[in-house]
């Protein structure tokens, strides 16, 4: 035998240290989620099912003083349901009593949400059979219904240039769109951008801008670059394409994020920087997926 | 712990020590130069598959080549006579051309060294080698990295589950057990107990040759 080395902290130790820190983080997550779950129920129950059904009123009464007397009373009830570890979150995050009275809460507040989120949506959306089985309106429909299967030959010509013209929109908006695609993908890929602080800010701002621009519906671009470039189909072809940029950047970045990461490594461990990495490592294994995404 | 000397993990505690220099927390371009001297051979052999065995090669020397020239994959001839020269080591020179994923798992791990010899590395990190081969390539594959250890005087870092490779194969051993050293010695006085003391009170001894 030759003499051990000492080991100045105990691997059991920092595993130890590390769940204590994961629970009180999870304990904070778990309070914030309960806030917020009493705050919701306490809202839904007022303003959609008492106000709007049982008075039915049409011009709900609207205070902040109001919300904000139920917010603070739903932040001293959530605190307080949190800490005694048998709620709802709670339950969620993992930190919850394992008890009976865990159980019956988890079931009942759950079926409580689940419900008065269904009621207040069916009272919200103004579900009606009566309207939809009206015969004026199935008469209406039918018009509408029996022009698409009549179609007017005059104007035959002038759809034809149009649907080419929607064919060149297209085509030139995903031909544009590559490039940038290419090179967004790269800097919204988490395992690429992870490694340091401003790098990973970087893909954060990028990941939220393009959800953001991926949940506007290209229709509503295509208004505001009407405005910005005149109605036509220019405007078209830009609405398309920043609608293309923003959700294939999003297809090709998970593409890039499902890479085998041992290649990876295997050129990390060589000394090479970070541009070979991407191209030695991460492109041979993407060029099939985005070549299909693409087409 | 193979991933802790070349920084691939960062470690919890503790310091990494090469050729002299503390390497824990190196960043950026140093780190790059000490990785450049370090080898490593993965169990999964990570070759890229969709390219050929001398591509795969070359890569192991990417550190010491421009990046521009490395997009282009445009390299030396010296480089690509390094290249052969190596394959050629590992008796697999005539696989040059082929793709990566076309050769058996043995083959594809002697690539995998290979390529780490592009780096003239003054330690070569093995993780588990042979686990994903069978008992036959595994001694060739064994016997591969003894030679380099002979050959180029590269000392040899590799972490194994058979005894009897490591008998056959080592010449010191380290044993690790949820993270603690309890074992560091020489192979020959690896007995039954200390087996049964690393791997648990179940464990048999499996010989393969």
């Amino acid at each position: 035998m030759i003499a051990d080395p000492e080991i100045e902290i105990h691997p059991h130790k920092i595993i130890e240290r590390n769940k204590r820190r994961e629970n009180k983080f999870n304990f904070i997550k778990a309070v914030l989620l309960n806030i917020f779950f009493v705050f919701y129920s306490i809202i839904v129950l007022q303003r959609a099912i008492y106000y709007k059904f049982i008075l039915d009123l049409r011009d709900l009464p609207f205070s902040w003083n109001e919300i904000g007397i139920i917010f603070l009373i739903s932040i001293v009830i959530g605190i307080l349901w949190a800490s005694t570890r048998t709620s709802l979150s709670s339950k969620l995050f993992g930190i919850s009593r394992d008890n009976s009275v865990t159980k019956w809460t988890v079931e009942i507040f759950g079926w409580f949400l689940f419900n008065i989120t269904f009621i207040a949506g069916w009272i919200e959306t103004k579900i009606s059979l009566v309207d939809l089985f009206s015969s004026e309106g199935i008469q209406g429909a039918q018009r509408i219904f029996g022009a698409l299967f009549q179609p007017e030959l005059g104007i035959f010509d002038d759809a034809l240039f149009a649907i080419i013209e929607t064919i060149y929109i297209a085509l030139l908006a995903t031909l544009i769109s590559i490039p940038p695609t290419l090179l967004l993908s790269f800097f919204t890929a988490r395992n690429l951008m992870k490694d340091n602080k401003i790098s990973f800010a970087v893909y954060y701002v990028l990941r939220i801008v393009l959800n953001f621009i991926r949940s506007i519906e290209p229709l509503i671009w295509a208004i505001i670059f009407s405005v910005w470039v005149g109605i036509g189909p220019y405007a078209g072809m830009i609405a398309l394409l920043v609608h293309t940029i923003a959700s294939n950047a999003k297809l090709y970045s998970e593409a890039i994020e499902n890479i085998e990461e041992g290649p990876v490594e295997v050129i990390a461990a060589t000394g090479a920087n970070k541009i070979q990495i991407v191209w030695y490592a991460v492109v041979p294994q993407i060029v099939l997926p985005f070549l299909s995404f693409t087409i | 712990m193979l991933r802790c000397i070349n920084r691939l993990i960062e470690p919890t505690s503790g310091s990494i020590k090469f050729l002299g220099k503390d390497i824990t927390h190196l960043k950026g371009e140093e780190l790059r130069k000490i990785k450049m001297q370090i080898g490593m051979v993965f169990q999964q052999f990570n070759l890229i598959k969709r390219r050929s065995v001398l591509t795969n090669v070359i890569t192991g020397k990417l550190g010491s080549i421009s990046t521009f020239d490395s997009i282009l994959e445009k390299f030396d001839n010296e480089i690509i006579d390094e290249a052969y020269k190596n394959l050629e080591t590992v008796g697999i020179r005539d696989k040059a051309k082929e793709r990566a994923d076309s050769l058996s798992g043995g083959q594809q791990q002697r690539v995998a060294i290979a390529r780490s010899l592009m780096q003239n590395p003054k330690l070569l990190l093995a993780d588990e080698p042979v686990a994903s081969l069978d008992p036959a390539t595994s001694n060739s594959v064994m016997q591969y990295f003894e030679k380099i250890n002979k050959e180029f005087g590269t000392t040899v870092i590799c972490n194994l589950h058979f005894l009897s490779l490591v008998r056959r194969y080592a010449t010191q051993v380290i044993a690790l057990k949820a993270g603690e050293i309890i074992y560091h010695g020489f192979p020959n006085e690896i007995d039954e107990t200390w087996f049964k003391a690393i791997y648990g009170e179940e464990a048999e001894e499996v010989e393969i040759r």
